[in-house]
């Protein structure tokens, strides 16, 4: 029997990576398009890579699993936001 | 976060600089703009309006137009004391955007069968919004940069976008969207509002006490406005938005109390 205590303590678990498809929004170059989505209300869900920006309502995307403790850009109302785990949940905060 | 072009991979000030140039300007508007004269796909039906839907409209736009001429006036008086190259191109763009706006809410009045604008504004512009207008710009004179941002950027733009987002998703086809070409705008110019004056509070708490006052002057004013025009929509009480929900948000973040 292997003692607990020698058993390699379970990381994080590795980032998924994400193909970034367009999805519509218009409101940034196209070149970064792909990486914003218009919110569509209280039935909406937020993916694992992705967070609502507070300031404008526009989920962010990326093409990695979000983790509290990043940083991500907002470019429809140029926020800099970081995300933060509150009550269980991944909550997008932003840093002036 | 990396990827081609991820944004997510710029460093601060490369980001900042590339969300305030007119190059992100022209191809962002490129996008929700380009073939649409006026701000509406061509060819786009008139809805039919009973007279007081019609007159209750013209109400609706005439405010919307003093709140964009006074965003007009103010944006543009502000580039001559903006702290930073940066602060300035970016307001040249809100200029741009704010003539845009007021442009098309005045052609969509001609086709409401409104001849004489200037007329019809003076007639039925709401009188707390003319107050508002009158203080922002005695801060644009000034060369106030705190007052004149948070007034603007932060009180204006916050509850325009709010009362335009939801007056969208009620209005007829061609207004709505003219105003969701609109909203899109508003986010650029609120989301610089609230991100220049929240690094300049870190900077400066002092600032707090007097921006503080003002909010308590100004807001009022436009929370009133922005109730009452809702009124002139129609919308039941019940099913109005909260209109505050956003503003109160905003300046929550920034520190200031409701």
């Amino acid at each position: 029997m292997t003692d607990p205590l020698e058993k390699p303590t379970p990381g994080p678990r590795p980032r998924e990576t994400f193909e970034l498809e367009e999805t519509g929004f218009n409101e940034v170059p196209k070149r970064f398009r792909r990486f914003y989505r218009r919110w569509r209300g209280p039935g909406d869900k937020l993916g694992p890579n992705e967070a609502l920006c507070p300031v404008c309502k526009v989920v962010i995307r990326s093409t990695k699993t979000l983790r509290a403790g990043d940083r991500v850009y907002c470019m429809p109302c140029m926020s800099r936001l970081e995300l933060v785990e509150e009550d269980g949940m991944l909550v997008a905060k932003v840093i002036y | 976060m990396t990827g081609p072009d991820s944004p997510h991979d710029l460093g601060e000030t490369e980001f900042r600089d590339t969300v305030r140039s007119f190059e992100f300007w022209f191809e962002a508007v490129e996008g929700y703009l380009h073939g649409r004269p006026y701000g509406v796909t061509p060819g786009l039906k008139e809805a039919e309006l009973s007279e007081r839907q019609r007159d209750g409209l013209i109400t609706t736009l005439c405010n919307y137009c003093v709140g964009e001429t006074a965003a007009l006036d103010a944006s543009s008086g502000m580039i001559g004391f903006a702290p930073d190259r940066g602060a300035k191109v970016f307001l040249a763009t809100q200029v741009v955007d704010e003539g845009r706006h007021l442009e098309v809410l005045l052609h969509r009045l001609g086709q409401l069968g409104v001849t004489d604008p200037d007329a019809e504004i003076e007639q039925r512009a709401n009188r707390s919004l003319l107050k508002f207008k009158e203080r922002l710009l005695e801060f644009v004179d000034a060369r106030d940069w705190e007052a004149s941002v948070f007034a603007q950027n932060v009180i204006l733009e916050c509850l325009e976008f709010t009362v335009f987002r939801h007056h969208a998703g009620t209005a007829d086809p061609i207004t709505a969207e003219m105003l969701r070409g609109i909203v899109s705008d508003e986010r650029r110019h609120m989301g610089f509002g609230e991100n220049d004056l929240g690094r300049r509070l870190l900077i400066a708490p002092h600032t707090h006490d007097r921006l503080y006052r003002i909010k308590r002057e100004l807001d009022s004013l436009v929370l009133d406005t922005f109730a009452e025009t809702l009124g002139e929509l129609g919308i039941e009480r019940e099913e109005r938005p909260d209109l505050a929900g956003d503003y109160m948000a905003a300046v929550a973040r920034l520190g200031f109390r409701s």
